[in-house]
């Protein structure tokens, strides 16, 4: 009671938007955010492979998201972040049981390499990420696409760039590179990409992002729109009629928009073309508190 | 503050990028050295030959003869200009045939076990061996038709090598490598004669039953083939008249076996929309609720047909004898409590539980629970570095097993055509995908308990070992969701008395 009390009080007046780890926020320093973000999201038709189609075994898979995501100023140039999701999926049609728990536990840091003021337009800033992430349990990614994730440890670097404008505007541009480690299944054999592996070990292949994205800023009012694509280096197609694996070459990009008005978040995103996933849409809501110490 | 975070990234980002990706896809085996030449083969118990010469093989040149000297001349050129990849080749066919080719089939297996996607109408088409590159390929490699062409592939090697070791030991040729000292060894040398070359045999007699059982993958098993025998003339094992003579032998016995493919019942396995009826028909005529697919568009039931096609070991008596009691009732109160029980245990499923499930699971797009006995029993194979015909021995022994058990499993199966149990209980949700025939009994426990007592008897030292993955095999299928108990252990019995006719064959066979 009393604590909550006290983080009513402090919660600061909503100018912090950084939230994820694409994009060109930071937090003052000794500024500690941390919220709740739900993200609901659905699809009833996948590529596999390259063939769009549907699937009556499954029909529309949903899942939902609810992630613990916390960040710090450490310095007005270093923010660190961390997130823990915990995600329930499951299958609108045919026999196959939902899977739930938490699922990776992702340590991020970002870090203002530059800041400089173009005439008196706005500012130029460059960010770099690192963010390392773990599963937090021993959840199985052997039953896609109802495994709550691919549970394997992974490790990022990423580049963003970030204009923003006096005038409120802002654009953002952002690259990303996902080193993956080898994933353990429970059985001793899998077939994937034209052949058996007599191994419980898959090989993950690396994953590249890039993000472009604009927006507007207003007092506490921020409206970002991001067009993203994710690209999968290696890995194989889902065979015909075939469940998808793990190491798929899962490709994507992605449209989404945002609006955040103090700590509020709202957001929508599709995916508007793909290989080895599901064409999700999906919805999300934050809420969030800011201390200042 | 910032220091130790920053530290605490960095750690996290080293212990992940240290990781080495690098995956072996094939099972790294050393190269064979066989325990015993196992001379005595020619006179084992054939199982579809008459005997070891109904196949003949003709007297080689003499090693004095022109011809065979041109061929070590042969060999030796090759051998000094081989390729890295020559060398990779000589490397990987040295760990043995049989134990490379029950490999090389568990992928084929395993890229073929798909089910056909519906059309736009809500049908499905039937794989066809006459366009078998079309979609749906031909086959679909399921369980039963994985069983079946283990056995054929395992049985007509263990019939073409007992033969090639008879007239390996009417002709007592050498290997080049003995017969010439400028020839190397490239792999361990044994003293069992070259003329025929069981590596011929063993090329020559799988790559034909591969071609009827996997036609789409004809051109990836010709190769193998081809490099199995260009293998055995560069390590110096072979010669090219030791090659042929053993090319033609491994054809000839193929023969035999896909004439006996081409006339099992496989062909008629599938059945027909009316038959599918009757079995329904039939259920409901005993008072029980019929199977019916749980998939979407409705997909008709898996090789109903397949009870009826020719075994190994058995005959049609031995396997309508050897069936289990019909299951309970689908209205008893017994029913009733089994059904309860698998919602109870899949609503509870410890980390366990569901990691058994996942390691048997040997659903669709794997290389099936026979292959999976396969590759268990290769491991076994390895450790005793058993000849390449006592090798092809413990194969047939298990395949054949397995393979009578799903011809007797599939009779039982459609015989009462009993549902799963998300048909009586729609609010059970399976942890694996839910097979598309009958429950009663369990395939893999059958399949699991026949390959059990098999390798039990070839193996006694590791008879518990078996038993304990025959349990965790059939249990399963109860974590998964997808099997009452009594199918289980209704199988496991069924699959063990099955398993009993490889055991007694073997314990009279000559090869102990």
């Amino acid at each position: 009671m009393r604590i909550s009390r006290v983080l009513l009080l402090l919660i600061a007046p909503a100018t912090l938007r950084a939230q994820t780890v694409d994009d060109g926020m930071l937090f003052p320093r000794r500024a500690l955010s941390a919220g709740i973000v739900y993200v609901h999201e659905d699809w009833s038709q996948y590529w596999e492979g390259t063939l769009k189609r549907e699937n009556g075994n499954i029909g529309t898979v949903t899942t939902q998201r609810v992630s613990w995501i916390a960040g710090y100023g450490v310095t007005d140039r270093l923010t660190v972040m961390v997130t823990l999701p915990y995600v329930a999926t499951r299958a609108s049609q045919g026999p196959l049981h939902g899977m739930s728990g938490v699922q990776d536990f992702m340590l991020a840091a970002k870090y203002q390499i530059l800041a400089t003021s173009l005439t008196d337009r706005g500012t130029l800033r460059a960010l770099i990420v690192g963010a390392a992430g773990i599963p937090a349990t021993n959840y199985t990614p052997d039953f896609q696409p109802l495994s709550i994730g691919l549970a394997s440890r992974q490790v990022s670097g990423r580049f963003t760039l970030n204009f923003q404008a006096r005038d409120g505007w802002f654009l953002n541009g952002s690259a990303g590179y996902t080193w993956r480690a080898n994933v353990k299944l429970d059985r001793p054999a899998y077939y994937t990409n034209g052949q058996l592996y007599l191994t419980d070990e898959v090989a993950m292949p690396d994953v590249v992002d890039y993000s472009i994205g604009a927006g507007f800023q207003h007092g506490r009012l921020c409206i970002p729109v991001t067009l993203s694509q994710h690209r999968t280096l290696g890995g194989g197609d889902i065979r015909r009629q075939d469940a998808p694996f793990v190491s798929n070459r899962m490709d994507f990009v992605k449209a989404g928009a945002m609006v955040m008005y103090r700590g509020v978040h709202l957001g929508a995103s599709r995916i508007v073309s793909g290989r080895n996933v599901g064409q999700t849409t999906e919805v999300t809501g934050g809420l969030f508190y800011t201390l200042h110490f | 503050m910032r220091r130790s975070l920053t530290h605490s990234v960095l750690a996290l980002a080293l212990t992940c990028a240290a990781c080495d990706n690098t995956i072996t896809s094939t099972e790294v085996l050393p190269p064979l050295d066989a325990a015993s030449l196992d001379s005595a083969a020619g006179s084992w118990r054939m199982i579809v030959l008459s005997g070891p010469t109904q196949v003949t093989v003709a007297a080689p040149a003499a090693d004095t003869s022109v011809a065979y000297r041109a061929e070590l001349a042969a060999i030796k050129s090759a051998q000094a200009h081989l390729t890295a990849s020559q060398r990779r080749s000589i490397v990987y066919w040295s760990a043995g045939g049989v134990l490379r080719w029950n490999e090389i089939v568990r992928g084929l297996v395993a890229r073929f076990n798909l089910p056909p996607a519906p059309r736009a109408d809500g049908t499905y088409p039937v794989p066809d061996p006459e366009n078998p590159f079309a979609d749906p390929q031909f086959p679909f490699a399921n369980p039963p038709y994985a069983a079946r062409a283990y056995s054929y592939v395992a049985v007509a090697q263990f019939e073409a090598l007992k033969t090639a070791w008879y007239w390996k030991y009417q002709y007592h040729r050498r290997s080049p490598a003995h017969v010439d000292t400028d020839i190397a060894a490239l792999r361990p040398l044994s003293d069992l004669p070259a003329y025929p070359s069981e590596d011929a045999v063993i090329s020559g007699v799988t790559v034909e039953l591969l071609k009827v059982l996997f036609p789409a993958a004809v051109e990836e098993i010709t190769q193998r083939a081809a490099e199995q025998r260009n293998a055995a003339l560069w390590s110096g094992k072979a010669s090219s008249s030791d090659i042929a003579a053993g090319l033609a032998l491994g054809k000839a016995v193929a023969a035999v076996f896909v004439a006996r493919a081409g006339a099992d019942g496989m062909k008629n396995a599938v059945g027909t929309p009316a038959l599918w009826q009757a079995f329904a028909d039939s259920a409901v005529a005993h008072g029980e609720i019929p199977w019916k697919s749980q998939e979407s568009p409705p997909r008709p039931p898996m090789l109903p047909n397949f009870g009826l096609l020719q075994t190994w070991l058995m005959t049609p008596t031995d396997v309508m004898a050897e069936r289990p009691p019909a299951p309970p009732s689908t209205s008893s109160p017994q029913m009733q409590l089994e059904v309860a029980e698998v919602r109870r245990t899949v609503d509870h499923l410890s980390g366990t539980q569901l990691a058994i499930a996942y390691k048997w699971n040997d659903g669709a797009g794997t290389y099936t629970p026979p292959g999976h006995w396969n590759d268990i029993a290769a491991e076994y194979i390895r450790d005793a570095r058993m000849s390449e015909v006592r090798a092809a021995r413990t194969f047939a022994l298990l395949n054949m097993a397995m393979h009578d058990a799903a011809v007797g499993c599939w009779g039982v199966k459609y015989l009462y055509f009993n549902p799963r149990p998300v048909q009586l209980d729609p609010n059970i949700k399976t942890m694996i995908g839910l097979p598309n025939f009958p429950a009663y009994p369990s395939g893999h426990s059958t399949f699991s308990a026949a390959a059990a007592v098999v390798l039990s008897y070839l193996f006694p030292a590791a008879s518990s070992d078996f038993d304990a993955m025959k349990n965790e095999a059939s249990i399963s299928r109860l974590y998964g969701g997808i099997h009452y108990r009594s199918d289980i252990e209704r199988g496991k019995e069924h699959g063990a008395r099955i398993g009993g006719y490889a055991v007694r064959f073997a314990q009279q066979d000559g090869a102990n």
